[in-house]
């Protein structure tokens, strides 16, 4: 993917498919260690032992229409293109957490992207449910959660063009005051 | 132009020998962002890519891509191959560079793919 947002986006897709009602999308900046990393943690129905150790073999997927899945091994790819590494687990009726480490500083790695859009288009498709973004530069962090939105909003659902104008004006302010720079 | 021809206009190896090369080229495409060649790709297109993980024969399992053609003598795992076989994408290795192979795809008429 040219942005790394879009494997973010991607990605939710195994989530909400995994029944899930709850993912945290935390990324990470550490100058220090070189690092950016990304962490996907739902609770979805997870997966065996069997099938979590192949998959991230792109000829490994759940579709029936096809034989290949590619979202996860992309996002794996990518980040060891970058000198970074990957790891998933999961549990059975508890969920799946991977992350993704990528050299910060590498060539190779792919820019944050536009993260309030994609915050914006998961909502967007999902008023419903529970997205928890935290965004992390160094020791500081910007915090995101569709249920602390909903507490404050009362009744109003949050896919109402004017709550999700605010939310992504909100995330944007809110990670650029970080100055992540990626 | 088939697979085995393409292969003798650019003076190409094939690595996974054994697979056949009757396939015809329709198309011609390089690129090497995985999920850019999985939008833009076409079935009977021949990819160019220095890329050469596992990943590369399943996108072009999954568009039924004539062939896969590693530049610069870029190496590639067996597995990787052996997969390619079972899959019957034959991939070509050639010293040549993209732009090189490129150049010899255009020079033939080999035009780009359309969806």
């Amino acid at each position: 993917m040219r942005e790394l947002s879009l494997h973010i986006l991607d990605l939710a897709q195994n989530s909400l498919t995994a029944n899930a009602t709850r993912l945290d999308i935390l990324i990470r900046i550490d100058h220090e260690k070189d690092n950016l990393s990304i962490t996907l943690a739902d609770n979805g129905k997870g997966m065996a032992p069997d099938f979590l150790k192949s998959v991230t073999s792109p000829f490994t997927t759940t579709r029936t229409t096809r034989k290949v899945g590619l979202g996860i091994p992309m996002f794996k790819a990518n980040a060891e293109l970058t000198g970074g590494s990957f790891d998933i687990e999961s549990e059975v009726g508890v969920g799946t957490r991977m992350t993704a480490n990528f050299v910060l500083s590498s060539i190779d790695r792919p820019p944050l992207g536009d993260m309030p859009s994609t915050m914006v288009s998961l909502v967007v498709a999902n008023p419903e449910f529970h997205f928890h973004l935290e965004y992390a530069v160094d020791k500081e962090a910007f915090v995101f959660d569709t249920e602390e939105i909903r507490q404050v909003l009362g009744g109003v659902p949050l896919d109402t063009p004017e709550v999700l104008s605010w939310i992504e004006g909100y995330i944007q302010e809110g990670m650029e005051s970080l100055h992540g720079g990626a | 132009m088939n697979v085995a021809e393409l292969a003798q206009i650019l003076d190409a190896k094939v690595l996974n020998p054994g697979v056949d090369l009757n396939r015809e080229v329709e198309s011609g495409y390089v690129c090497d962002l995985l999920s850019w060649v999985m939008a833009k790709g076409a079935p009977g297109c021949a990819w160019i890519t220095v890329m050469n993980h596992m990943n590369v024969i399943a996108v072009a399992t999954l568009l039924d891509m004539a062939c896969v053609i590693l530049p610069e003598n870029i190496a590639i795992e067996q597995a990787t191959l052996d997969k390619a076989t079972e899959e019957e994408i034959p991939v070509l290795g050639s010293g040549k560079t993209s732009y090189e192979l490129a150049g010899l795809l255009y020079a033939q008429g080999v035009p780009n793919p359309v969806k």
